[in-house]
């Protein structure tokens, strides 16, 4: 890898910006990620910024169960955040649903519609844990550079039902195609 | 006047953060992850019974039960804590573990189950007629 | 003055190698400055120049037609202007920067929030829309004392020569007007209490919404090499004049230090303003200090 190559991944892990989404959180999670930009968990000493436009950010910050509302509106922000990009969930209610698991108004885990890279579980978690759950999704950017994968697929399309990759039912995590840039 | 006097303490007090990775303490309530001692469970499911998110998994067999635990599911509420009669279960300090797999965390763990307690051998006759006989001990499943 | 001079003025010092990583240490000096007076630690270093080729390296939506060509162009006038305006001040003590007059600084200083406001309207999104309102009635607001200010000093020279702005005498006309346009900066960089057009959580930062990428890389710079401008300009009102060249680059680059601190500690006790709050303050605040720039160069003209 030359210099230039060793330069970028360098910066894609030492500036995550964010955009923060709630996708029908109790807000609880939203607040834990606002308090880690307070004095004493801060944030930006990883150089993170919560940015106003998710055209601006590599990481999409997603807290809440996706509601049926809220599904939408998370593919087309998940979109709009222009690549490389990477996915945290924030709290134990997008990687499960949590306690809302037999609600009707909810479609699912988080991963059944944009690929999720780190998962923070927590009810809320604590500020340090949403910032090293940051870290390690810039560190999970800078390695998708360094290595120039396609964006690791999973293996198998993640089923919350236990069916296979041959599902034909809508749970099967779609695999949108990312692309790595250098 | 007084943004500016607190601008300038802070900038001369020192910054309260905390250096990554550093992490603070948590308080000594902290409703962390579960742990559980196969050792003291006696397999009465009251935990899957009280658990609010289904996190905890109850399988009965023949011999053994199985028991698994999925923190990404958990929702630390305490509650499985509160109804263990054995205090099979207890809370860590501790956070849970960032992931990024979904089920990466979960533990199940196969527990042989203890054989029935033995029951107590043909006590003191009974006193007299009144008194109700006893009955056995009752089967514990 | 001839060719390489010229060329060495424009591109090494004040220009462009001089001024690029200037801007990077004054977005840094700013981040870090407010974040030690909120109590926290701030930013390592070097964080705008890796948020800087991060931003190189990302994807940008495709951008079609004639639409798609300004907004690409926006941004690379607006770094060229501010790179230009840096290049043009007379900071060195010989025949001043690159030959141009005060008209050009001006203009040049003023391409950036031109650019901002054509971009915001460029990108077809509501947000950005608003914010290009928003920072055109800034502009409107706080170019009438700024420009008076300056014209105000070169006219009490008698000249729009830009030697004249560095060997200034020191009169109260000349603190009058670095006064004026240092309440002018916060506006001109969109710092707090002034920093509307950008607002993040209010119009999803305004007339950037839609850029993406080496795009966005290119505004940030451009904001930066704002910051070297408009500190340097106070710098070359105020600093006395010198004749041995280090010495006097060595006090620009101090007085813009300066400079940048006293904003960021401005910015970091004040909120952000509304917009008629802010239109208020311009107009029927700091206008006096323009009536007071433009009356006292009357009166020192016609005594001369």
């Amino acid at each position: 890898m030359n210099l230039w190559n060793r330069l970028m991944c360098y910066s894609r892990r030492r500036s995550p910006w964010l955009f923060h989404m709630n996708s029908g959180s109790c807000n609880g999670c939203d607040i834990e990620l606002i308090a880690s930009l307070t004095p004493r968990y801060d944030a930006e000493q990883l150089g993170v910024r919560l940015e106003g436009s998710p055209r601006h950010a590599d990481i999409l910050c997603i807290t809440g169960p996706v509601t049926h509302n809220a599904v939408k509106a998370i593919q087309t922000v998940y979109g709009q955040v222009c690549g490389p990009k990477a996915v945290v969930a924030i709290g134990s209610c997008p990687a499960t649903t949590n306690v809302f698991i037999d609600s009707r108004t909810l479609d699912g885990p988080l991963n059944r519609h944009i690929p999720v890279d780190v998962f923070v579980p927590g009810c809320p978690p604590r500020p340090d844990a949403i910032i090293l759950g940051i870290a390690k999704a810039a560190e999970i950017l800078s390695e998708r550079a360094s290595k120039k994968l396609p964006l690791d697929p999973p293996a198998e399309p993640v089923c919350m039902c236990g069916h296979s990759s041959d599902c034909t039912t809508e749970c099967a995590a779609k695999t949108e195609d990312r692309e790595v840039l250098l | 006047m007084s943004i500016l006097t607190m601008l300038w303490r802070n900038l001369w007090g020192g910054s309260r953060t905390m250096l990554f990775p550093a992490r603070p303490k948590v308080s000594k309530g902290f409703r962390g992850l579960v742990r559980f001692d196969p050792a003291l469970c006696t397999g009465c499911a009251i935990c899957r019974f009280r658990c609010t998110a289904r996190a905890i998994e109850f399988k009965a067999a023949k011999g053994e039960f199985t028991w698994s635990y999925d923190p990404g599911q958990c929702t630390f509420c305490g509650r499985c804590v509160e109804g263990c009669k054995t205090h099979a279960l207890s809370q860590d300090s501790e956070c849970p573990p960032v992931y990024t797999t979904i089920g990466e965390l979960k533990k199940s763990y196969t527990v042989a189950r203890k054989p029935p307690a033995p029951r107590p051998a043909a006590a003191a006759p009974p006193a007299g007629d009144s008194q109700p006989a006893k009955s056995a001990t009752g089967d514990m499943q | 003055m001839n060719l390489t001079t010229a060329l060495a003025r424009l591109l090494i010092f004040p220009g462009l190698l001089f001024a690029v990583p200037f801007a990077w240490f004054f977005l840094w000096v700013e981040r870090k400055a407010v974040a030690l007076m909120q109590g926290r630690i701030g930013p390592p270093f070097m964080q705008p120049f890796f948020d800087f080729i991060k931003l190189l390296g990302k994807t940008t939506p495709p951008r079609n037609g004639i639409g798609g060509l300004l907004m690409k162009a926006w941004p690379l006038i607006a770094v060229s202007a501010a790179a230009g305006a840096v290049g043009l001040l007379p900071v060195l003590p010989t025949s001043g920067g690159f030959e141009g007059d005060l008209i050009l600084l001006l203009a040049l200083l003023e391409l950036p929030s031109m650019c901002i406001i054509a971009a915001g309207f460029s990108s077809r999104s509501i947000f950005g829309e608003i914010g290009s309102a928003r920072e055109a009635v800034l502009s409107v607001s706080y170019n009438v004392v700024f420009l008076l200010a300056i014209v105000s000093i070169a006219a009490s020279q008698h000249t729009f020569r830009l030697e004249a702005l560095a060997q200034l005498p020191a009169t109260p006309l000349r603190w009058l007007g670095i006064l004026a346009i240092l309440v002018c900066l916060p506006a001109k960089l969109h710092i707090n209490p002034f920093s509307l057009p950008n607002a993040e959580q209010e119009i999803y930062s305004g007339p950037m919404t839609e850029y993406a990428g080496p795009e966005l890389a290119m505004w940030e710079l451009s904001h930066g090499l704002e910051w070297v401008a408009a500190t340097g300009l106070i710098a070359t009102l105020a600093a006395p004049h010198l004749t041995i060249w280090w010495l006097a680059a060595l006090v620009f680059v101090a007085i813009s230090f300066g400079v940048v601190l006293l904003l960021s500690v401005l910015a970091a006790a004040t909120a952000r303003l509304a917009i008629d709050t802010t239109v208020r303050f311009y107009w029927q605040c700091t206008l006096i200090f323009a009536v007071l720039a433009v009356s006292s160069a009357l009166f020192m003209r016609f005594r001369s």
